[in-house]
């Protein structure tokens, strides 16, 4: 399966991506904004990870758009970010995100909110 | 009234005269935008002046009460709130970098144990290959928990840029105030520079923070489990 990892964090990317690994996913891209994102899209994503705030795209505003592609419609979308007040909750979930991570998080719950919404990955 | 209180009161005046005059030369000096003191001040006599001069001696010390309120508005307007709503992201940020530091470095010390049980059981006539997959199991686990504890660092660069952001709006209120008192001063060149030092907005959440965090994951599952889920 493969990932897409977003955040304008090149440590926090780095620490998704191991944990990825570590739970056994190695198929791997990553992206620093929302813009490169969607740059770096295809049909061969199955799941993407991506943070709130970055430059030049938001996340939410990257989940929006990803939705409005035919190829973007209907993959899980995790967001893993450090926004955690209630408006800011439910904004993601109306842009189209299926779960949400609150950093810092730890790799169970990465592999509790994935584990959660792989049968969608995998449909 | 006397000649001798005649002459009093003449001399009391004039010397208030010249105090008012003396005070006017140094508002004249230090705002460059104050007119300058009339002739007849330079002069001796022009008594029948002194209401009209004091007239506008009260006129300016008003105009400078009225500059002083509005800065003083200028930086009440939540600028004092948000200095200490920095110090606070900023004393976080040093408790953050601790935190993580020792949480490293107590994984350090059982990394260095577990290191040493696998030296040990290597050393044994017949080493237990069972205990020994276990401990590094567990090793990896200690490795991989000082990885994760690195994410403060993406949190404390969103409170400092949140708090550099402060900043840059109180630089930015100065630069007002110091137009109100000097309207003929050019700052653009500050305005500038400090609107280019400004974090993007975007970049960063100002409520990042390390505290909470399974309260707070909590809260989203809540709200995730309790309303409708897109469907993925």
């Amino acid at each position: 399966m493969k990932f897409l990892v977003v955040d304008d964090s090149a440590t926090m990317r780095r620490i998704v991506v191991n944990s990825l690994q570590r739970i056994g996913f190695t198929d791997t891209v990553e992206a620093g904004d929302g813009q490169e994102a969607l740059a770096r899209f295809d049909s061969s994503v199955q799941f993407v990870i991506t943070d709130w705030n970055m430059p030049n795209m938001s996340g939410t505003d990257f989940t929006r758009a990803l939705r409005a592609r035919p190829d973007g419609a209907n993959v899980p979308v995790l967001m893993v970010t450090a926004r955690s007040v209630k408006e800011d909750i439910l904004t993601a979930m109306e842009a189209g995100v299926n779960n949400y991570i609150v950093k810092p998080f730890t790799p169970q719950v990465l592999k509790e909110k994935i584990d959660a919404l792989l049968p969608a990955a995998a449909a | 009234m006397n000649t001798q209180r005649t002459e009093e009161v003449l001399y009391e005046t004039e010397a208030a005269l010249r105090l008012v005059d003396h005070g006017l030369l140094g508002l004249r000096n230090e705002a460059p935008d104050i007119e300058p003191a009339p002739q007849f001040l330079m002069q001796q006599g022009g008594l029948s002046e002194l209401p009209a001069i004091l007239e506008r001696a009260n006129a300016q010390i008003l105009g400078v009460l009225s500059r002083l309120r509005q800065s003083r508005a200028a930086i009440e307007s939540t600028a004092l709130e948000k200095l200490a709503s920095t110090h606070e992201k900023i004393k976080e940020v040093t408790s953050a970098t601790e935190d993580a530091a020792i949480n490293i470095m107590d994984a350090c010390d059982r990394a260095t144990q577990m290191v040493d049980e696998l030296d040990t059981i290597d050393a044994e006539p017949t080493p237990d290959r069972e205990r020994a997959t276990g401990v590094r199991s567990n090793l990896r686990d200690e490795l991989f928990l000082m990885m994760g504890a690195l994410q403060f660092q993406d949190i404390t660069s969103q409170q400092l840029a949140h708090a550099s952001a402060v900043l840059v709006e109180m630089e930015a209120r100065l630069i007002d105030i110091a137009r109100l008192f000097d309207g003929k001063a050019d700052f653009s060149e500050q305005a500038v520079r400090a609107e280019q030092s400004a974090p993007n907005v975007q970049t960063y959440d100002p409520n990042a923070t390390t505290r909470d965090s399974e309260s707070r994951q909590a809260l989203a599952d809540d709200i995730f489990s309790t309303i409708r889920a897109p469907a993925a």
